[in-house]
């Protein structure tokens, strides 16, 4: 058994990386250009170029792959000469990277208009300092240069010929680090290493949101599986016992009307009868930012109930069907030549093996709860995973994206391993072989 | 229909019983006017071929009928009390408690999630009221009454732990828990080899003395039946047409019905030279659309206006014999006369030239089965021996049977040959040349010569396609005849399968078992092979039917010469068809030889207790009484020296543990792979002994 | 992969060419069909919901007075009145219109990328299933692979790498549903490939390509066609929902997902423009899964 639970870890983590190959591949090679969809339809070459250059999308897709995968501080350390950190300077700012000395002094250099690189200094629980800069290499050609980290964790190569010159910033709309060097490198932390990176949208790091965002969307679809689950099960077993009777054809067309509305149809009913013609309930589930959603659970109700609505169906019907195969099996025609009771058939013999099929059944149906969640929260404004997700794809943010999808993978595949064991515990045909 | 000279009540006393089924086309009468009844320890049987109601009966006795089955009509007296009418609740009560059942496929029969102890343990808990602690120790005695190795932990298992054979005994030793009045088996062997069966009809037998149970047997098998009951009722299509003691019916049945089926079926040591198979023409008539008088008078060889017009009632013709005929005694009287040209139809006597050449020759054949390893990474590769170190010869038109239990490998050594499995190592000469190869590699003349007809009639036609284009389809592959006379020699085909052309557009699933074997048939011998390999080809079929196609199959024996190997478990089937006869036992061959050799001394062990072991439907035929222990060892891991040593009764030492046994020639082509020395295999004595008497209708040549 | 479908066609043809009796089918087996299909009710009325979509695709010119894509300014968002009998959008245009070409796309859309799912599908499932070992292995792990993406994940990624387009929606359902349809495929062949039959084939010597397109894919398509029609549910279903979120048809095609997601945000001050789209594409999902489940139902029932 543990055997059998390592050698389905195994390939669940052969799975992932494939997956993240994947994922990695489509989306970085999604036709149009990333660095032109950011800046607009009104930048120049060069701006792009420059773009590019700092999103440090002129490597080779390889090792992207793998600094997204598992960083590239390990990597770029040797570049910048010392080893590099994150550090949150400021009570309001972003965790950046700095290079630290061995006295434990942080550094960064960035380069002011009209003065050339500055080097920012900061000592852990102080304020940073800017001082001048005098570090100045001379590299083979006899050019004064530097390997040093800017202020929007990349490291770069500065040139102390154009660091001197006024060149713009690349974006106007965006925080733009000084467009001023003439290699960039952007520093990773890696998937792996719990740093998805940066979000093009948002120009905010994608973890913290992401797992905000995760937590919101657990909570919707946990409270919709606790309500599903009991009813549909009841349903399913109440149809299944007595193929072709009254009871099993309401139960069999509601629940085949209710999975074939889509959620955005079923929402929007719920939304004009509760929230338009009745006015009972909120017709949105907006947040103030970042509050956890059961403090106000007004919001979530029809959310959730749409989300029942859809997947209720779906396992009352898969129930119904396992049920009716057991029923028509020989070991409960033995159990009725016993002399045994109805329900004593029923609970004993009937309800245990037709379990088997849907609990399995149910948790694949894990990836049409996702999809179910995404269109959900996309009705009502809920600000969970789904909406993140969606939202990310509609911008092209890759790092999002990837990061987004790789967690809703593991979270379909993780719930299909637990599933299968979940099987074979329940099933002794398979336990002791 | 009391029984006079019986004062006691019967323990179960039906009568005019009528049961139908309500379906799209209307209320179908599956069961009409049966009556029987069954005394106190008696075991009564009720024998038929599929669908002929007997299930049914008992599925009303025990109110199983399903959603759309009810009785119509008559009572069904248990201990002198209707059942009929009766409440669910006081059914279910008396199920399980006084009336229990058992049936056909243990493993479907139990639980796969419950283990065997609580699913025994509940009938007592529910019954009985026994707290379940005891219920479980009165199981364990239970089970070791119907000799259940090791009990104690036999109730912790669950089934699928079980071998066949043990839960047929856990199911019956469950329905014997309440100490039933009533014990009905619903064909409870058929699903299990012949040596198992053996065993377990031994169970039955013993657990009907020491229970003192009324037995309602159910079974398609005449020698099952001759074997486990004293009393028999022939049904035929819903209804009793004959009932008696077992030697009245065998020996001197009176109705047409009962005379053709002892006519269909093989005896135990006789062989297609000295006897045959007359099969009873015609169908089963659907209960759709039953005859308005005798229900036989279709097929009857005998029927009269009176027949076609009235229908017979059940009547006692003697004392304890009852038939549904007419005429029974004239029948009787009459005697029987085989259709003049039926005799000379299949007497021609082939020749085989001993001293040709083989047609097939394989030596050494060797087909293994790797398995998937049960560790992570690495471990030895296992593999199933499923044939190891065979070899058999075939001349040109000769018929070699090949017997054994499952898993013997005979399937595999068949697959091997036409190439649907890759030999390991050995030779196989077909013709010449060299067939140790899959038959996607083989030349399309070399495949057209071997050609194959298949076990189950469910599967051997492809649904989608009509009758005509499957025979055709070979016609046009191998090109046997010209394009535009294809349709012409599927005719002509179809005839020779007494089909006719009316079968051309017919759909599979508009034939019976029997005609789709035929139409199987006619497609193995469309491109007139050498060699023709029958998997089991009439095992699925009833009786009746079963002797029309072993007819079938001795006439293209006789008209196109094919040569034959027929696999069969069936030892009277094999014993009648084949010339030579190999047995096998766990992937090795233990004797061959010429079919009759085979039956007579000097044996192997193992063909002995095969025999002995082989249900016979002649109440006069006495058999040695040899059971094997044991299961059949996995070919996984095969015993070392002779296979057979693990179960073998007549072991001589430790030598049969250590060495291969060496082939013993008992000359005219008889070989037995045994270390008992000839000498002493010879002086055995014969399995089977037959009383002397008069059979009824049997014609020997 | 057409192409083998091709050479599969024209053999069939060729077949017919030689014996016209051959492959003739008895009568009684359409009637058989009909009498399942009518002894369903469910089947009838999920037929008439979906026989009144086709109706109105077809007659779409004829019961939308006006232009789907003309713009009114004077009405805008305007509810049910006798010049615009279901309203007006935000954009001023007609509801009815709208609503009469949007069924007019999805029952174009739907089917075709079903019949590409299915014949992509069925092709891997053959192969995989009468093959077996390692082609088996390497196209099952593939298809597993896909299968492990949650759905609306896969929607999403390809969408937003290869843009919406009504042929991108094709595309993806196509991607999306073939692997299912290759599980399905599979598990048949499976079942079917130890049948005699099949071994009587291969003891002609006949082609791995004849044995599965002759020998099995005939005796797999019932619960194929079961299957697909309950496919096309789903892709109405998917399409109305990359359209609702915005991965459909590019504006302004009238397509019921992209109107409910537009007329959403007047939910307030129209909602009726909202109903009507919901409803439409809810019947028509509704009615295929009733004609499509309650055929299941009877064709197993009497089996």
């Amino acid at each position: 058994m543990a055997k059998y639970i390592l050698r389905r870890l195994g390939f669940m983590a052969l799975t992932m990386l494939l997956v993240s190959i994947a994922i990695f591949t489509i989306s970085e090679l999604a036709p149009g250009d990333v660095a032109r969809h950011i800046l607009g339809q009104f930048a120049t070459p060069e701006q792009v170029e420059l773009m590019r250059n700092q999103m440090g999308l002129n490597q080779p897709v390889y090792v992207r792959y793998v600094d997204w995968l598992v960083g590239n501080d390990w990597r770029l350390n040797g570049l910048v000469g010392k080893p590099l950190k994150q550090y949150k300077a400021t009570t309001f700012g972003d965790l950046n990277w700095w290079a630290a000395e061995p006295d434990g002094t942080l550094k960064q250099w960035k380069v002011k208009k009209g003065v050339g690189l500055v080097e920012v200094r900061v000592t852990p629980g102080g304020e940073p300092e800017e001082i001048p800069f005098d570090g100045w290499q001379v590299d083979e050609n006899g050019e004064e240069v530097f390997w040093g980290v800017d202020t929007a964790s990349h490291v770069v190569l500065w040139r102390r010929s154009s660091t001197e010159q006024k060149v713009g910033p690349a974006s106007a709309g965006r925080a733009m680090t000084e467009a001023s060097g003439e290699r960039y490198y952007p520093i990773r932390k890696g998937l792996l290493r719990g740093d998805p990176g940066i979000s093009q949208r948002t120009n905010k790091p994608v973890a913290p949101t992401l797992a905000r965002r995760l937590r919101n969307s657990f909570t919707l679809a946990g409270i919709a599986f606790l309500i599903i689950m009991p009813l549909a099960l009841l349903f399913g077993i109440l149809a299944g016992l007595q193929e072709g009777s009254r009871m099993d054809r309401v139960i069999s067309v509601l629940s085949l009307i209710t999975t074939s509305v889509p959620e955005f149809a079923s929402g929007v009913f719920l939304i004009l009868v509760f929230a338009f013609w009745l006015k009972l309930l909120p017709g949105a589930a907006v947040y103030a930012s970042d509050i956890a959603p059961w403090k106000d659970p007004k919001l979530l109700i029809l959310p959730v109930l749409t989300l029942t609505l859809v997947e209720i169906g779906y396992v009352t019907r898969m129930t119904r069907a396992s049920m009716i195969e057991v029923m028509n099996a020989p070991y409960i025609r033995t159990a009725y030549l016993k002399g045994l009771p109805y329900w004593r058939i029923v609970f004993k013999h009937a309800v245990r093996n037709a379990l088997m099929a849907p609990i399995t059944v149910i948790m694949l149906h894990v990836n049409w709860l996702v999809g179910g969640i995404v269109v959900v929260e996309s009705v009502f404004g809920y600000p969970g995973l789904g909406l993140y997700l969606l939202d990310s794809a509609l911008f092209k943010d890759i790092n999002a994206i990837e990061a987004g999808a790789m967690v809703m993978v593991a979270l379909a595949v993780g719930t299909q391993l637990i599933a299968d064991i979940l099987y074979t515990f329940l099933n002794p045909r398979i336990r002791y072989t | 229909m009391q029984q006079s000279h019986k004062p006691q009540t019967p323990i179960l006393d039906v009568r005019d019983l009528a049961i139908s089924y309500e379906t799209r086309y209307g209320d179908v009468p599956a069961v009409r006017d049966v009556s029987f009844d069954i005394q106190r320890g008696e075991a009564h049987s009720i024998v038929g071929e599929s669908g002929c109601g007997k299930s049914t009966v008992a599925f009303g006795i025990v109110n199983f009928l399903g959603r759309n089955g009810r009785i119509v009509n008559g009572q069904i007296l248990f201990q002198g009390q209707d059942l009929v009418g009766r409440s669910p609740e006081e059914l279910r009560q008396v199920r399980g408690d006084r009336i229990a059942m058992v049936y056909q496929d243990p493993m479907q029969a139990l639980n796969p999630s419950m283990r065997i102890g609580d699913q025994m343990a509940e009938v007592l808990v529910v019954h009985r009221m026994m707290p379940r602690a005891r219920a479980l120790d009165y199981c364990v005695t239970m089970l070791k009454r119907v000799q259940m190795p090791d009990p104690e932990n036999v109730i912790r298992r669950y089934p699928h732990q079980l071998s066949g054979g043990q839960q047929q005994r856990v199911v019956i030793g469950m329905a014997l828990l309440n100490d039933p009045a009533l014990l009905i088996m619903d064909e409870p062997t058929t699903a299990l080899d012949v040596t198992v069966e053996a065993t377990v009809l031994d169970l039955i037998s013993t657990l009907q003395r020491e229970f003192d149970t009324a037995i309602m047997y159910i079974s398609h098998n005449l020698g099952v039946v001759a074997r486990v009951s004293s009393k028999v009722a022939v049904m035929y299509a819903g209804e009793i047409v004959e009932r008696a003691a077992v030697s009245d019916v065998y020996l001197s049945p009176y109705h047409p019905y009962t005379q053709g089926l002892m006519r269909c079926v093989p005896r135990l040591g006789q062989s297609k030279r000295e006897s045959f198979l007359y099969p009873i023409r015609g169908r089963v008539p659907s209960p759709k659309n039953l005859p308005p008088g005798c229900i036989f008078e279709p097929r009857c060889d005998y029927a009269r206006d009176l027949c076609r017009q009235r229908r017979p009632e059940l009547r006692p013709i003697k004392l304890g014999h009852w038939g549904r005929c007419h005429f029974a005694e004239e029948i009787v009287q009459m005697g029987w006369q085989p259709p003049e040209d039926f005799v000379a139809q299949y007497t021609a006597e082939r020749s085989v030239d001993a001293a040709a050449r083989p047609l097939l020759k394989v030596t050494h054949a060797q087909t293994f089965y790797p398995v998937a390893s049960q560790k992570l990474i690495g471990g030895k590769k296992q593999f199933v021996r499923a044939v190891d170190d065979v070899s058999i010869e075939v001349r040109k038109g000769e018929t070699l049977g090949i017997v054994g239990e499952s898993g013997c490998g005979k399937s595999t050594l068949v697959k091997t040959i036409v190439g649907m499995e890759k030999p390991t190592s050995g030779d196989f000469e077909f013709m010449g040349f060299d067939i140790a190869m899959p038959v996607s590699k083989r030349k399309l003349e070399l495949i057209q010569e071997l050609q194959m007809v298949f076990q189950n009639p469910d599967s051997t036609l492809n649904p989608s396609f009509s009758v005509g284009y499957q025979i055709g389809r070979p016609l046009r592959r191998f090109q046997t005849v010209p394009r535009g006379q294809v349709e012409g020699e599927v005719m002509r085909l179809l005839d020779m399968m007494k089909l006719g052309g009316r079968y051309y557009n017919r759909l599979p699933r508009q034939l019976s078992g029997g005609e789709k074997q035929r139409v199987g048939i006619a497609r193995a011998i469309a491109g007139r092979p050498e060699v023709v390999l029958c998997d089991e080809p009439v095992s699925a079929l009833d009786v009746s039917v079963q002797a029309a196609v072993l007819n079938l199959l001795l006439e293209i024996q006789k008209e196109i010469d094919t040569t034959m190997i027929f696999i069969a478990h069936d030892l009277s089937v094999v014993r009648f068809f084949c010339d030579n006869i190999a047995v096998m036992y766990l992937g090795q061959i233990a004797e061959i030889g010429p079919a009759e050799a085979i039956y007579a001394p000097p044996y192997h062990p193992y063909t002995e207790a095969l025999l002995s072991a082989v249900p016979i439907p002649d109440p006069r035929a006495e058999q040695k009484h040899i059971r094997l222990e044991g299961a059949v060892p996995s070919a996984l891991n095969p015993p070392s020296g002779c296979r057979f040593h693990t179960r073998c009764p007549r072991k001589i030492g430790k030598i049969c543990e250590t060495e291969t046994p060496p082939w013993r020639d008992a000359g005219n082509g008889h070989r037995i792979f045994c270390h008992i020395p000839l000498a002493e295999l010879r002086q055995m004595d014969p399995v089977v002994t037959v009383r002397p008497g008069n059979r009824l209708g049997r014609q020997h040549a | 992969m057409t192409m083998d479908a091709q050479t599969a066609s024209d053999r069939k043809r060729n077949m017919r060419r030689l014996s016209p009796t051959e492959l003739k089918r008895p009568k009684e087996s359409l009637r058989d069909r009909m009498s399942i299909i009518l002894r369903s009710r469910v089947a009838i009325i999920g037929l008439v919901i979906v026989l009144f979509w086709v109706w109105v695709a077809i007659f779409a010119p004829v019961i939308s007075v006006h232009d789907p894509l003309a713009q009114d300014a004077t009405a805008i968002n305007q509810g049910p009145s006798a010049q615009y009998l279901l309203g007006t959008d935000a954009l001023g245009r007609d509801v009815l219109a709208r609503l009469a070409y949007g069924s007019r796309t999805i029952l174009m859309l739907a089917p075709l990328s079903v019949l590409a799912a299915v014949i992509v599908g069925t092709f891997l499932g053959l192969v995989g299933g009468y093959f077996g070992g390692l082609v088996d292995e390497i196209v099952m792990r593939i298809l597993d692979a896909i299968m492990a993406f949650p759905t609306i994940l896969l929607y999403l990624i390809i969408i937003a790498a290869i843009g919406p387009s009504a042929i991108n929606v094709v595309i993806a359902i196509t991607f999306v549903g073939a692997p299912g349809v290759a599980r399905l495929v599979r598990s048949l062949a499976l079942d079917i490939r130890v049948r005699d039959y099949i071994r009587a084939a291969e003891l002609r010597g006949e082609s791995p390509w004849y044995i599965m397109f002759f020998e099995i894919l005939p005796n797999a398509r019932g619960p194929l066609i079961i299957d697909s029609m309950l496919r096309v549910g789903y892709a109405i279903f998917a399409i109305g929902t990359l359209g609702f979120l915005g991965l459909g048809l590019p504006p302004p095609t009238p397509d019921w997902g992209g109107m409910i997601s537009a007329a959403r945000k007047y939910i307030w001050t129209n909602p009726l423009s909202v109903l009507w789209p919901a409803l439409a594409i809810s019947s028509l999902v509704v009615g295929l899964n009733l004609f499509a489940d309650g055929l299941r139902e009877e064709s197993t029932r009497y089996q």
